[in-house]
């Protein structure tokens, strides 16, 4: 509990985390609103878009683009730690190396709720607004998608939280986390073959929130190998699970 | 007297840099402890070590008698190279960051700040600070929690006189009420002021330790002059209270074993019909005495 007040603490009052927030929430309602525009296969998707119960399903494809910016916060809070000196100065006063990790998995789960509870607002919102069928039954009944969503965030920030702590310079840290996420394992994919990458790291994060329409497409082309949201969640925990623990051994091992 | 900080052998290697080599130290309770070198001489390193930021290579430390700890970290205030702190938030804001870590009662705060004459900018960010202000709510940072130990790096550094003697007049009060200060510094006339004892680094090498007073006793040296000076070598030698003397330029310098001043010189030359023009006692300066130590 002292972990996660010191760190509200600290959030509270900074301007740039305030920032990031702002454009996290704005670019996605943007896109959220505009996407009903979007053309598939020569037609507009319209207000179908928002319909009850899909809606979770292509509200948390969409916000899965943004963990990316989550990720970047991530980075920005524990660089800051270095960039100050505050994290020596905190592993002098008293805390141990463990748990100045484990206060930024906190502000990570933290981060991840919040993305989750306004996924969650902004669903019901344009749901009750455009969906067709707004009965409880359609309402409720995919909103498991909001929890794979959460597991998502959470890996995705956990991956830059590793970076952060491993090269410890703001932007050194976001152009890796960038470049492993959107450009590395993506190749390493193409090298491998599918019933073993879709185990990667990058792949099992992203098959929780799988594309829309997905079953579309496998009837025209080849059937994916990605794994389903439910059995992706095992795999995440684990990679989570590795990262967080990775990144406390980085700690312990080096000089602050 | 209670041991508070032991280090044994202590060292820490940066590729083939020995920073710190092989050095042991024991600070005893109620000391106010100077770790004296110049620049790049290992005392930040040392401080690093033992306040488990920085991991040794070789060697080991005890604080209170056991290995660092929780425990022993709430028992000591730390100020390490520069003031910590998250540069946009209030001083008071920052110093309740700090009484989270120390488990310290956050009643204390307005007292602290009070204390290092910041009463009134609590609510100024950090980054507005000047220099001196920093130092200073890193000094009421490390008091936070009332410790048993202070342990500064360098702490007026950087300062201006005023806030240097603003600065050395709150170590002095803080270690009257008993506490025991560990404090690294490159400044001699700040340790032989501030300081107990005292510990000369170079190199990562320990070079002297013990009390100041045994360390950087301020021996006088007489500087004399003579018509002709050849008779007054001659008998210099002969004297056997005087420790050294050389011949420099017109005039001879020495010093005197304890005890003897230039009264027992001048007796004796005056005896052998030597009559000096002048005598100068000058007190030999830290400097010099600090190069002696360290081209031992």
């Amino acid at each position: 509990m002292n972990l996660i007040r010191t760190e509200l603490r600290k959030i509270i009052h900074y301007p740039t985390f305030w920032t990031i927030m702002a454009i996290y929430v704005l670019l996605q309602v943007l896109l959220i609103y505009f996407s009903s525009n979007l053309m598939v296969s020569g037609q507009s998707l319209g207000k179908s878009l928002y319909d009850f119960p899909n809606i979770w399903m292509r509200f948390s494809y969409i916000a899965y683009f943004f963990n990316l910016l989550l990720g970047i916060l991530l980075i920005v809070l524990i660089t800051d730690e270095y960039s100050f000196r505050t994290l020596r100065q905190q592993v002098i006063d008293g805390r141990s190396r463990a748990e100045a990790v484990l206060a930024k998995f906190y502000v990570t789960l933290g981060l991840a709720a919040a993305g989750t509870v306004f996924l969650l607002a902004m669903g019901l919102l344009f749901g009750l607004i455009y969906s067709t069928n707004t009965s409880i039954e359609a309402i409720f009944s995919k909103i498991d998608y909001l929890s794979y969503f959460f597991v998502q965030a959470v890996g995705y920030m956990c991956l830059a939280m590793f970076f952060a702590f491993l090269i410890r310079k703001s932007g050194l840290a976001i152009i890796a986390f960038l470049a492993w996420s959107k450009i590395v394992e993506p190749i390493i994919h193409y090298q491998m073959d599918d019933r073993i990458d879709r185990f990667m790291p990058m792949k099992v994060f992203g098959s929780l929130t799988p594309t829309p329409g997905q079953e579309l497409i496998d009837g025209l082309t080849s059937p994916t190998m990605a794994l389903s949201p439910g059995w992706a969640v095992l795999p995440a925990l684990v990679y989570i699970a590795l990262l967080v623990f990775g990144s406390i051994l980085l700690v312990r091992l080096r000089d602050l | 007297m209670a041991t508070v900080l032991y280090l044994d052998e202590l060292s820490k290697n940066y590729g083939s840099l020995k920073a710190v080599d092989r050095l042991s130290l024991e600070v005893e309770a109620g000391s106010i402890y100077g770790l004296l070198g110049p620049n790049g001489s290992g005392k930040t390193t040392t401080l690093g070590m033992v306040l488990d930021v920085i991991r040794p290579s070789n060697g080991s430390f005890l604080w209170f008698g056991r290995s660092i700890s929780k425990e022993t970290k709430l028992r000591v205030g730390a100020l390490l190279e520069t003031p910590n702190f998250y540069p946009y938030l209030t001083a008071k804001a920052n110093l309740q960051v700090v009484a989270d870590t120390k488990q310290a009662n956050h009643r204390h705060i307005n007292k602290m700040l009070d204390m290092v004459g910041l009463g009134t900018r609590s609510h100024t960010t950090f980054k507005g600070f000047s220099l001196g202000m920093k130092q200073r709510l890193a000094l009421a940072a490390a008091m936070l929690n009332d410790p048993e130990v202070l342990v500064l790096d360098e702490p007026t550094n950087g300062l201006d006189p005023q806030g240097i003697a603003e600065v050395r007049d709150l170590i002095t009060r803080i270690a009257a009420q008993g506490k025991t200060i560990l404090l690294a510094s490159h400044l001699l006339d700040e340790v032989e002021k501030v300081c107990t004892h005292v510990a000369v680094l170079q190199s990562g090498k320990l070079k002297a330790n013990g009390p100041v007073g045994n360390i950087l006793s301020a021996k006088d040296q007489l500087l004399i002059s003579a018509e002709e000076l050849p008779p007054v070598l001659q008998l210099l030698e002969r004297l056997p209270y005087v420790v050294q003397f050389a011949q420099e330029k017109s005039y001879i310098s020495l010093t005197l074993s304890e005890g003897y001043t230039s009264t027992d010189l001048n007796r004796d030359m005056f005896a052998q019909g030597i009559v000096l023009s002048q005598i100068l006692v000058r007190r030999k300066s830290l400097e010099a005495q600090f190069l002696e130590i360290t081209q031992k």
